[in-house]
């Protein structure tokens, strides 16, 4: 925690001392005054050794499943003698790659098995990408060159490359991953699709009987309007968000997660209409099979599964496929953002408190729940207290059973169901209520995929 | 040899745990550790219509739609299992359908380790003797399971198989 933070809360005491010796009308300091001031100003003389040119540095930190490669960390996979690899890293893990090579990054994207970092270097842009490539979600990858031997897991980050019209000059505006694919926006507003497309979830029509393993395709997208913001992939769905609050959709459709009004798959993206027609769309979320939106105006929006009750406010249907308004903005307040994991569903208000529902570990207390309206979880156990209070979380972001959120103080939070470690908390065990991640660094932003999960981070020196 | 029959089983491998060879690996581990003995594996893609005929019974649930999607979706691997009594085994190791509620009720079966959602759960198990005949018929037309009681049973019995890596399959020792 920084010094900033500690003096703050010393100021706080004392003052909440003064006013307490005030109340009791004594003038000298009790024993337990005392004590406390002498034990918080032990804590606030913080001896650090920095050099003089030392400045706040960009930092990777990420834990969860290592099998696939998604770390990125080659030693996990192929240690050293002596050593045996590890599979599951169930603690905060720096990964210097990037430090190394002077990538500075801009945006991740975490799917299934797999992680792709947007990363900038003197001007020039690159698309790095590690983990499991079985459905050539993460490019065509023949290491060493013109061996004939293509890589069906990368272990280490590798860069994608692009049919760009300007290669190293195109800046990536958004990048998503879902199961088995990845869509890719740039800066000229094209779309880009890589990985299994059995679903059409990759913007094209279906092959039937298509090889998706070590092929090198990649798809343009042209069916879209030309003002696209925001890609999101479900698991073998992909939504696109217009700069308007157009929401377009392609991909599996069983669960009505295209919410395009059918139950088939859809593979050239089509627009989205029902409750959202008239409303401007400004973020939307998904993992699974469920799909949360949220307008400008902070209204939400829900379609796709429910089979665990996660639009079961409206409807008692199980699978959804036109978008339904959700009513639960006069309870909740203006939600600005949602997450929607597999059977767990979460919204962040603007006062930064966090809602959930659906079936699972909701973080409500020791049971596996299921709850079919929004529950507000207790802002201490974001770390809210009287020395420390106004914590507001500015991000929360789910994998399928599992949510992770970050707070204004730069602290990470997960609960739910530990998937190979993916919670971060130092052991493989389920976490009924959030709690912080033990990050040596002030996170900036998060992203989360089924298994693993990525921090982006600013050194504290 | 008086031994009790072994019964047989059709266990699947589903396209989201077949494209994660690691996974694959894992799963047939424990299969082994469970003293599953594999009578005939394959990696195999099927055809829409052969999926339509293998999910007959669930015709018209909500349901049938995207498990044929998802079953149509990648290449899966088959395997015939044999065990006494091996249905009730493959389905025990295997975990309830529901995956959203196995991860929390049953963490240490198939789905509850590696399924992602209900539609994604991993595996597939024959639910009865009738059904896993007419399965392994299905998915093994070549395999004659008559031919295979007469010859290769008796090893399977005594324990005098071993497994076979490159093929995923137990092989009679037979010379021995």
């Amino acid at each position: 925690m920084s010094l900033k933070l500690y003096t703050s809360a010393l100021t706080q005491l004392r003052k909440l001392l003064s006013l307490s010796e005030r109340i009791s009308g004594r003038e000298y300091a009790s024993g337990w005054k005392k004590r406390t001031l002498k034990r918080e100003k032990i804590k606030e003389t913080v001896i650090r050794y920095v050099g003089v040119n030392a400045v706040r540095t960009q930092r990777v930190y990420l834990w969860g499943c290592s099998a696939t490669g998604a770390l990125g960390i080659q030693q996990f996979l192929r240690p050293n003698r002596l050593q045996k690899p590890k599979l599951k890293v169930p603690y905060p893990t720096r990964l210097k790659y990037m430090n190394e090579y002077d990538f500075e990054i801009y945006d991740i994207a975490c799917g299934y098995g797999f992680s792709i970092f947007a990363v900038k270097k003197s001007k020039q842009h690159y698309l790095l990408a590690t983990g499991i490539n079985t459905d050539s979600q993460i490019g065509f990858h023949e290491e060493p060159k013109n061996s004939g031997r293509l890589l069906d897991y990368v272990i280490a980050p590798l860069p994608i490359s692009l049919p760009l019209n300007e290669p190293e000059l195109t800046q990536f505006k958004s990048i998503a991953c879902g199961r088995a694919h990845t869509v890719i926006l740039t800066q000229d507003n094209t779309v880009y699709s890589l990985g299994n497309n059995s679903y059409g979830q990759c913007g094209r029509g279906i092959v039937q009987d298509e090889v998706y393993s070590k092929s090198s395709r990649v798809n343009v997208l042209t069916d879209l309007p030309d003002n696209i913001v925001k890609v999101e992939c479900g698991s073998d769905h992909t939504l696109f968000l217009t700069k308007t609050g157009e929401v377009y959709s392609c991909g599996l459709g069983a669960d009505g997660q295209t919410g395009l009004g059918m139950y088939n798959n859809q593979g050239t993206p089509l627009k989205l209409e029902g409750d959202i027609q008239k409303e401007k769309i400004v973020s939307v979320a998904s993992k699974g099979d469920c799909v949360l939106a949220v307008s400008k105006k902070g209204e939400v929006f829900g379609w796709g599964n429910s089979e665990y009750n996660q639009l079961s406010m409206v409807t008692e249907e199980t699978q959804v496929n036109v978008p339904r308004h959700l009513p639960i903005a006069k309870d909740c307040g203006r939600i600005i953002q949602v997450a929607a994991g597999g059977s767990i569903c979460a919204v962040l208000n603007e006062h930064g408190e966090v809602y959930v529902w659906g079936y699972g570990i909701l973080g409500k207390g020791l049971q596996v729940d299921m709850s079919l309206m929004p529950t507000k979880i207790p802002q201490a156990l974001f770390g809210e207290s009287e020395l420390l209070p106004n914590i507001k979380v500015t991000n929360i972001i789910c994998g399928l059973n599992h949510f992770v959120a970050l707070t204004d103080k730069g602290d990470v939070y997960t609960w739910g169901k530990d998937k190979d470690g993916s919670l971060g908390l130092g052991e493989c065990k389920n976490q009924f209520f959030p709690l912080r991640v033990a990050l040596p660094a002030e996170a900036k932003s998060i992203y989360c995929g089924v298994d693993h999960t990525v921090t982006l981070c600013r050194s504290f020196c | 040899m008086s031994c009790s029959r072994l019964q047989l089983t059709l266990a699947i491998l589903k396209p989201d745990v077949t494209a994660r060879p690691h996974i694959v690996k894992e799963i047939k581990s424990m299969i082994l550790r469970k003293k599953f003995y594999f009578v005939e594996s394959k990696k195999m893609k099927l055809a829409q219509s052969e999926i339509e005929t293998f999910y007959k019974e669930h015709e018209g649930k909500f349901f049938h739609n995207r498990l044929v999607n998802f079953m149509n979706s990648g290449s899966i691997w088959a395997h015939i299992l044999a065990r006494e009594d091996c249905i009730k085994e493959w389905r025990k190791l295997m975990g309830p359908t529901k995956v959203l509620k196995t991860v929390f009720e049953e963490p240490n079966s198939i789905r509850g380790k590696f399924g992602l959602t209900d539609t994604r759960n991993c595996t597939h198990g024959s639910d009865s003797e009738e059904t896993a005949k007419r399965e392994i018929k299905l998915f093994f037309p070549e395999f004659d399971e008559e031919k295979w009681r007469a010859n290769d049973e008796d090893y399977f019995i005594n324990k005098k198989v071993k497994f076979d890596r490159k093929l995923n399959v137990h092989v009679p020792m037979k010379d021995s």
